[in-house]
C-alpha cells in the first residue's frame, strides 16, 4: 500500500537550493532547506499568485496531508495535518510570520496580501519551533525592503461581490502593505432572508529593516488586521436530509489584532546571534446562535482581549563540520474573556425546565422560571506562560548530515473564572410568588504541562549529487489548557443544583456534570518516525516520505451526551497516524507540472469515552487522501505572455465522528486560470471549484442535533495587477 | 447561753432554707440531631437512616420549628425533600422539653405543603435525644435521633 502511493509529489518551486536569502532567513535551521531531513513544501510569489493562495485555507491538498476547511468564521482556523488537528483551542501546526510565532489560533486566518513566501515543514518541529509545532510548522515571510522603490498593486473581483485589493510599496528600508477584502456572502439564512456570511476586512503591514553595519541588522514588523464578518453557515441535518441554514440569532465575528515584532541579528566571526521579541494584541467579539434553529433557544458571545509577549534568542556557530545552535524562548499571555450564554424562552423551557421537571414527580409539583431570558454570565482571566531551552547540532561528515536536538519546554496556566446566573423561579403549587435566585460560581484552576523533553535525531545521506535519503525521529507536543466552552453546561448544572437546594428538593439521579477543576486538558504529544527520499535534478524535483506518528493524549473536541449545550476538549487515550506523502515538480520548457499526494491512516489506538469504545476507528475530520495536480503553459507573443493553468485538488474520504458511521466521500475541486502578462501589468481570469459542487466540510452536534456546513460554490474572479 | 444556742440553730436553719432551690426547667436550645425517620408505608415501616433534623426554638422558648432534611415518604419517591414543621408547642420541665402540635401545615418546596398536613405531633427532647411522632397526611412517621456535637 505504501509503495503504491509513493510517487507523486511536487513543489511548486524552483529547486529549494535557489531559495533567495531574503526568504532563507525566515527559518531557524542551521542548514539549507534542501538539506533538511524532513519534507518541506515551498511556495514563492509566482506560485502564491498562480494558485490563488490568498490565505492558509488555499494550502489544503496543495501541501500533502494538509486540510484547512473554510467554515465558521476567521477565528475557526481548524488545521488538520498528518492526522492531527482540532477545532478548538491550541492548533497542531505552528505558524511563524516574519520570524514571529503567532500564539493565538484566532489570528491564524488572515489575508496574505504582502506575503511573499510560504513554507510548510511537515512533521514535529518542536525542537526549534516549540509548542504546537507538532504536526508541522508554517513559515511565512512578507516582502522585505531592498533599498529600491517598488509598487505592487492588485485588485480581484468575483461572484458574491467578492473583492480583494491591495498594494505594497517598498522604499528605502520600509515596506508598507495594505489589503482589503470584501464579500457579500455565500450562504443564505432562510429564516432571516439575508446572507449570513458577509466579510469585510482590512490588513495593514509595515516592515522596516536596517543594517547599520555588515554585522548587525535590525528589523521591525508590524501587522494589524481589522475585520467584521458573519459566518456560521450551518444547516440542520435530519433524517439524512441537509436543510438550509436557518437560525434567528446573531452570527458575527469582529476582530482587531496587532502584532509587532522586533528582530536583531549579529554576525560574529564564528557565530551569529538572533533575537526576536514580539507583542501580540487581540481584541475580538463573536456572537453565535448556538442552537442554529429559528427557535429562541440559546446564544453565545465570546469576546476576548488578550496580550502576548514573546522573546527568543538563538546563538549559532558555523564550523566546517559542526553547526551547533542553542536558544531560549519564553512567553506570557493574558486573555480576558467574556463569554455569556443567554437562554431564550424556548431554551428555558426545553433545555432547563424540561430537564428539571422530568425528575420531579408530578404529584409533588413542577418548576417554572419567569424570566424571558436567562443569562449565564461567564468571565475568565487566563494567564498562560512558558519557557524553553533548546539546542540543535548538525554534523557534516562526508555525505552525511546528522542532526541531534533537544528542547526542554515548560508551560503552565492559571484561569480565574467568575460566573453568575440569576433567575426568578417558582415551584407550583407550593410557592405563591416568584423568587429571585443568584448562583455565583467563581474560583481559580491551574494546569501545567510539566517539563516536556522534546528530542530529535535525524540523518540525511547524499547518495549522489541529485538524490538524498533522509530519516528522522522526533517528538512534538501541543500545549494543554482550559475548556471554557463547557462552562455553560457547568453553570446550568450548578444553577439547577442551587435551585433545588433552595427549594429543599434533592434528585436521586442528578445529571452528572464536570466542575471547573475538570476543565483542564492535558498536553498532547507525538513521536514521529519518518524516512524519505528526495531527488533534485535541474528542472525536476521529487520527494517521497513515509511516516508513523504515535500520539498520546490526543486532544479531541467532544460533545457531552444528551441535551448539553457545551463542547469540550478531551484527551483521547492514544492514536496513531501512518502515512505516505509525495510531491513532484517538473518544468520542461514552457510547461510546469506539479502534483502532490498524501495517504493518511489515522486511527484511535485506544479511546473509550465511557460509553463506547472507539479503538481502531478513524480519527474524525482527517481525510484519508489529499491530492493536487496542476499543469501550466506559458507562451510569449512578443512583449505579451499568455499563461494558462489548470489544476484539481481533492481530499477525502473522511469520517465525521468517532463512530466512523457518518462519512464524507472524496471532494474534487477543479480550478483554472488564464492570464495575460505585459511588462508591468497582468490581467487574469480564474475560477475556483468549477464544477460548483458543494461538499460538506464541517459537522458538529448541538443540543443533540446534527449540523453540517458546505463548501463554497464556484467562484469566477477577474483580476488585474501592476508592478512598477 | 441557751438563748444563744437557739439563735444559732435558727440562723443555721434559715441559711439552709435560703440555699434550697426550686428545680430549674430546661431552656430549649437550637440544635441539630441525626437519626432515623420511620414512615409507615402500606402498613410496613420504612426507615430513612442518617436523617438530619434541625430544632430551632422561638425567642420566648414556647414554640419551635423542626426541619427534617432529605426525607423520603415512600420508597418510590425519586426525590428527597426538606420539610419544616412550624409552631410546635414546647413545654419545658426540669428533665425534658415536651413537644406537641395538634395540626399544622408544614413548609416544603418554598411554601406551605398541605398534602402532608401534620397532625398529632408529640415528642420530647431529653438528655440529647430527640424523639417525636406525627402523621404527615395519613402517613404515620416517627423520628429518634441524637444531638450532633458542634
Amino acid at each position: 500500500m505504501l509503495t503504491a502511493v509513493l510517487s507523486i509529489f511536487i513543489t511548486l518551486t524552483p529547486p529549494i537550493d535557489t531559495l533567495p536569502p531574503a526568504y532563507a532567513k525566515a527559518f531557524k535551521e542551521s542548514m539549507p532547506l534542501e538539506k533538511l531531513a524532513s519534507p518541506v513544501s515551498v511556495l514563492l510569489p509566482a506560485e502564491l499568485k498562480t494558485e490563488g493562495v490568498v490565505g492558509q485555507a488555499r494550502l489544503s491538498a496543495l501541501v500533502p496531508s494538509l486540510l484547512i476547511p473554510e467554515y465558521g468564521a476567521s477565528l475557526t482556523s481548524t488545521v488538520y495535518l498528518r492526522g492531527i488537528g482540532s477545532r478548538m483551542e491550541n492548533p497542531s501546526m505552528g505558524l511563524y510570520v516574519d520570524g514571529i510565532p503567532i500564539m493565538d489560533k484566532n489570528v491564524y486566518d488572515f489575508d496574505w496580501t504582502g506575503i511573499r513566501f510560504a513554507a510548510l515543514m511537515r512533521g514535529p518541529q518542536a525542537t526549534l519551533y516549540g509548542r504546537n509545532s507538532m504536526s508541522g510548522t508554517l513559515v511565512l515571510q512578507s516582502a522585505s525592503p531592498d533599498g529600491e522603490t517598488h509598487l505592487n498593486a492588485y485588485a480581484e473581483a468575483g461572484l458574491a461581490k467578492t473583492l480583494r485589493t491591495g498594494a505594497t510599496v517598498s522604499f528605502g528600508q520600509h515596506v508598507l502593505t495594505a489589503g482589503f477584502k470584501y464579500s457579500a456572502g455565500w450562504s443564505r439564512n432562510e429564516y432571516k432572508g439575508t446572507l449570513c456570511d458577509p466579510y469585510q476586512g482590512l490588513s495593514l503591514r509595515w516592515k522596516w529593516e536596517q543594517a547599520p553595519s555588515g554585522k548587525t541588522r535590525w528589523s521591525n514588523s508590524l501587522f494589524a488586521t481589522l475585520s467584521k464578518e458573519g459566518g456560521f453557515a450551518y444547516g440542520l441535518y435530519e433524517d439524512g436530509i441537509l436543510h438550509p441554514v436557518s437560525y434567528n440569532g446573531e452570527g458575527s465575528y469582529r476582530r482587531i489584532s496587532l502584532i509587532d515584532g522586533v528582530g536583531f541579528h549579529y554576525s560574529g566571526d564564528s557565530f551569529t546571534l538572533d533575537g526576536t521579541g514580539s507583542l501580540q494584541l487581540l481584541s475580538d467579539d463573536m456572537h453565535m446562535d448556538q442552537d442554529f434553529t429559528p427557535q429562541n433557544v440559546f446564544t453565545l458571545q465570546q469576546a476576548q482581549n488578550s496580550a502576548t509577549g514573546t522573546v527568543e534568542v538563538i546563538l549559532k556557530s558555523q564550523k566546517e563540520h559542526w553547526q551547533p545552535s542553542a536558544g531560549v524562548f519564553t512567553f506570557y499571555r493574558y486573555n480576558r474573556m467574556h463569554a455569556p450564554v443567554t437562554f431564550g424562552r424556548t431554551g428555558i423551557e426545553n433545555l432547563i425546565l424540561d430537564n428539571a421537571n422530568r425528575n420531579i414527580p408530578e404529584e409533588i409539583g413542577y418548576l417554572t422560571i419567569a424570566d424571558d431570558e436567562l443569562l449565564i454570565a461567564s468571565d475568565f482571566g487566563i494567564n498562560t506562560f512558558g519557557a524553553a531551552l533548546f539546542h540543535e547540532s548538525v554534523f557534516t561528515l562526508g555525505c552525511w548530515r546528522l542532526t541531534a536536538g533537544l528542547r526542554l519546554d515548560y508551560e503552565g496556566g492559571v484561569m480565574a473564572y467568575d460566573c453568575l446566573t440569576n433567575l426568578h423561579y417558582r415551584f407550583i403549587p407550593t410557592m405563591k410568588a416568584d423568587k429571585a435566585l443568584d448562583v455565583p460560581y467563581h474560583g481559580t484552576v491551574s494546569h501545567s504541562s510539566g517539563l516536556q523533553v522534546l528530542p530529535k535525531l535525524s540523518a540525511l545521506f547524499e547518495a549522489s549529487g541529485d538524490v538524498s535519503l533522509f530519516g528522522s525521529v522526533s517528538k512534538g507536543y501541543r500545549a494543554g489548557g482550559f475548556n471554557t466552552q463547557i462552562f455553560s453546561d457547568i453553570l446550568q448544572s450548578q444553577t439547577m443544583t442551587a435551585l433545588m437546594k433552595d427549594l429543599g428538593v434533592y434528585l436521586d439521579n442528578l445529571p452528572t456534570s464536570v466542575g471547573a477543576e475538570n476543565t483542564r486538558y492535558k498536553p498532547e504529544s507525538a513521536w514521529n518516525f519518518e524516512t524519505g527520499v528526495r531527488l533534485v535534478k535541474e528542472n525536476f524535483r521529487a520527494e517521497a516520505t513515509f511516516y508513523y506518528m504515535n500520539v498520546r493524549n490526543q486532544q479531541l473536541t467532544v460533545f457531552p451526551p444528551g441535551k448539553s449545550t457545551g463542547r469540550m476538549m478531551t484527551n483521547a487515550g492514544a492514536s496513531r497516524s501512518l502515512g505516505a506523502e509525495a510531491e513532484l515538480d517538473w518544468r520542461p520548457g514552457a510547461f510546469h507540472f506539479h502534483a502532490s499526494y498524501a495517504w493518511c491512516d489515522a486511527r484511535f489506538v485506544s479511546y473509550n469515552d465511557g460509553n463506547h469504545d472507539y479503538s481502531g476507528n478513524r480519527i474524525p475530520y482527517v481525510p484519508a487522501h489529499t491530492a493536487f495536480a496542476s499543469a501550466a503553459w506559458r507562451h510569449s507573443f512578443g512583449t505579451v505572455n499568455l499563461n494558462l493553468s489548470a489544476s484539481v485538488r481533492a481530499y477525502g474520504p473522511l469520517c465525521w465522528d468517532e463512530t466512523g458511521l457518518l462519512q464524507e466521500p472524496v471532494h474534487i475541486r477543479p480550478e483554472a486560470r488564464i492570464a495575460l502578462s505585459f511588462s508591468k501589468w497582468e490581467l487574469w481570469l480564474r475560477g475556483e471549484n468549477l464544477t460548483g459542487r458543494t461538499g460538506r466540510n464541517f459537522y458538529f452536534k448541538s443540543v443533540g442535533r446534527e449540523f453540517f456546513s458546505l463548501e463554497r460554490p464556484c467562484n469566477i474572479l477577474l483580476g488585474i495587477s501592476i508592478n512598477i | 447561753m441557751k438563748t444563744n444556742k437557739l439563735f444559732l440553730a435558727l440562723t443555721a436553719l434559715a441559711l439552709l432554707a435560703c440555699n434550697k432551690k426550686e428545680p430549674e426547667v430546661i431552656v430549649p436550645q437550637t440544635a441539630d440531631y441525626k437519626g432515623t425517620v420511620t414512615v409507615m408505608y402500606k402498613g410496613e415501616p420504612y426507615d430513612n437512616e442518617n436523617i438530619e433534623v434541625n430544632f430551632t426554638p422561638s425567642e420566648d422558648g414556647k414554640t419551635a420549628s423542626i426541619t427534617i432534611f432529605k426525607i423520603r415518604f415512600v420508597p418510590q419517591m425519586p426525590v428527597t425533600i426538606d420539610v419544616t414543621i412550624p409552631n410546635v408547642q414546647l413545654t419545658s420541665t426540669s428533665t425534658e422539653v415536651l413537644l406537641s402540635c395538634d395540626e399544622v401545615i408544614p413548609l416544603a418546596m418554598g411554601g406551605e405543603y398541605p398534602r402532608y398536613k401534620v397532625t398529632n405531633l408529640t415528642g420530647s427532647i431529653e438528655h440529647g435525644t430527640l424523639d417525636f411522632s406525627l402523621n404527615f397526611g395519613d402517613i404515620p412517621t416517627t423520628f429518634t435521633g441524637r444531638q450532633l456535637l458542634k
